[in-house]
């Protein structure tokens, strides 16, 4: 009886825990057929997301960036929350002109950040690329013959899958082979990212399968 | 009236309604998650490194922990986030966390609240979390220019000047490293607007995996945790038993039985086609 007791939702926490297990069941039961339990829950799903992300947009960024100064005397930050809101203007054929001073701005600093962000994410990896030994020297002692061949086999491919990308001009002979073997190694490596969402798409099922066995029922999994 | 040839067993098989196939592997996950056996696992490289660089910390450094996953993932990126600030607090480093993403802002905070009771770490002290964050390259290009004045206050109230933590810090440069936790790309910022100093290390799920490699290749990052699966060598390297050991078993069983069906799947294509053709 204790453990009935413990089971059922006479508590706040297995309440919860009871709306957990009802919310995943309802989610899952499109596996077996299209049904209005599936689609209310799907749309509670959602509201609840959009309704959640509203606190902390209060709490952490409107409050304590805004109100929060304002209320300390920082008076400047008043002209702020309404110069953004002329980016409503769009929806306006008379005020239109104001909404494109706010998505210039956007533009000029998202344009602005892309530099650096290019410099910083893609020249380190051409300079890595470029910087390969692909030969063992006295000038590198540490390398060891695995990672001359891993090298090789990277820039064998890496230049394969550009070929690919070559659009310039007609592939043919010599050129129209290293190109199939590109794409051939492109479908490798799509086949890999494949396989890693396979194991995400399994270790979300087994997640839940693990709060319906362990949360829920109590059961001890994996040896304990 | 026509009489109707009796299927072959490759024809059945063809036509096996799918839902057999969902209630097949829904079972055996349930079979191979209740096995009270533990699959060992083989570090990889990048789990490995991940491991030694928060090794080489020293008590006392300050690690940014950045989590950006909501429920929706809590089966790869919650074991992730579990093993890396056991093996943080086990260092005795202290740590901040932040998220961009509204739902692991109170998920991060909850399951490091647990875990600090747990190791005796002290909020405000030895760990504070810094709240929800709306523009990530914002937050870490403010961070950088000046750590207080850009996070204000912590998700408590307590602004950050009075914030033992945050003792010395005066921006993201006073830190040693950056960990990501995460099912989006965010890396990719962290990596272009962090303080050159900052090591960065990366917790994708195994969907964002296959993309990092680049990163890991050029030294970008320093190590990556792929999903469930990786958090289950951290746990093995760290000796203990989490949410990724766990999952271990039906993760891989249900691979096996994924590429079971693949192949049979294909013998019967293959098979119906022979017999058509013959």
């Amino acid at each position: 009886m204790e453990w009935l007791q413990q089971f059922l939702p006479f508590s706040w926490d297995r309440l919860s825990v009871w709306m957990g297990v009802i919310c995943t069941l309802a989610i899952y039961s499109i596996l077996y057929r299209e049904n209005p339990f599936y689609r209310f829950f799907e749309h509670l799903y959602i509201g609840l997301a959009a309704g959640y992300s509203l606190g902390p947009l209060l709490v952490d960024i409107i409050h304590k960036y805004w109100i929060d100064p304002l209320l300390h005397g920082e008076w400047p930050w008043v002209f702020v929350v309404p110069f953004g809101l002329y980016l409503y203007f769009i929806y306006s054929e008379r005020y239109g002109w104001l909404s494109r001073i706010i998505i210039g701005i956007l533009i000029g600093a998202s344009a602005g950040l892309f530099f650096q962000e290019f410099a910083s994410r893609y020249l380190p990896q051409l300079n890595s690329t470029l910087s390969k030994p692909l030969w063992l020297t006295s000038a590198n002692p540490n390398l060891v013959i695995s990672n001359v061949i891993n090298n090789w086999i990277f820039i064998v491919f890496l230049l394969a899958v550009l070929t690919y990308f070559t659009f310039s001009f007609e592939h043919r002979g010599p050129v129209k082979r290293v190109a199939t073997a590109g794409r051939w190694f492109l479908m490798i490596g799509l086949g890999a990212m494949f396989g890693n969402t396979v194991m995400a798409r399994m270790a979300l099922l087994i997640g839940r399968i693990y709060y319906l066995l362990s949360d829920w029922l109590g059961i001890s999994i994996g040896g304990g | 009236m026509q009489e109707m040839r009796p299927l072959t067993v490759w024809e059945r098989m063809l036509a096996i309604d799918r839902r057999w196939l969902y209630l097949t592997l829904f079972v055996s996950i349930i079979v191979f998650l209740l096995l009270p056996v533990r699959l060992p696992a083989v570090i990889s490289p990048p789990v490995r490194k991940f491991y030694d660089a928060i090794e080489r910390l020293q008590p006392g450094d300050i690690v940014m922990v950045s989590s950006n996953w909501s429920a929706s993932t809590i089966a790869e990126n919650q074991p992730q986030l579990e093993a890396v600030l056991r093996h943080l607090m086990r260092k005795k480093v202290r740590f901040t966390l932040m998220s961009v993403e509204a739902q692991s802002r109170d998920i991060s905070l909850r399951l490091a609240n647990r875990l600090a009771k747990e190791f005796g770490y002290e909020y405000g002290k030895d760990w504070v979390h810094f709240g929800f964050y709306t523009d990530l390259i914002v937050a870490i290009k403010g961070m950088t220019n000046d750590l207080p004045a850009t996070v204000k206050q912590d998700v408590k109230g307590t602004p950050a000047s009075q914030l033992e933590v945050l003792k010395g810090v005066k921006s993201l440069k006073d830190y040693k490293m950056v960990i990501d936790v995460t099912p989006s790309s965010t890396v990719p910022y962290w990596i272009s607007y962090r303080p050159k100093n900052l090591i960065v290390l990366y917790c994708p799920t195994s969907v964002m995996a296959a993309e990092a490699y680049t990163f890991l290749d050029s030294g970008q990052i320093e190590g990556m945790i792929t999903g469930a699966k990786g958090a289950q060598e951290y746990e093995q390297l760290l000796g203990i038993v989490g949410l990724g050991t766990r999952f271990i078993n039906g993760i891989q069983f249900s691979h096996v039985l994924i590429i079971l069906t693949i192949l049979l799947g294909n013998l019967a294509l293959f098979m119906q086609r022979l017999s058509r053709e013959a």
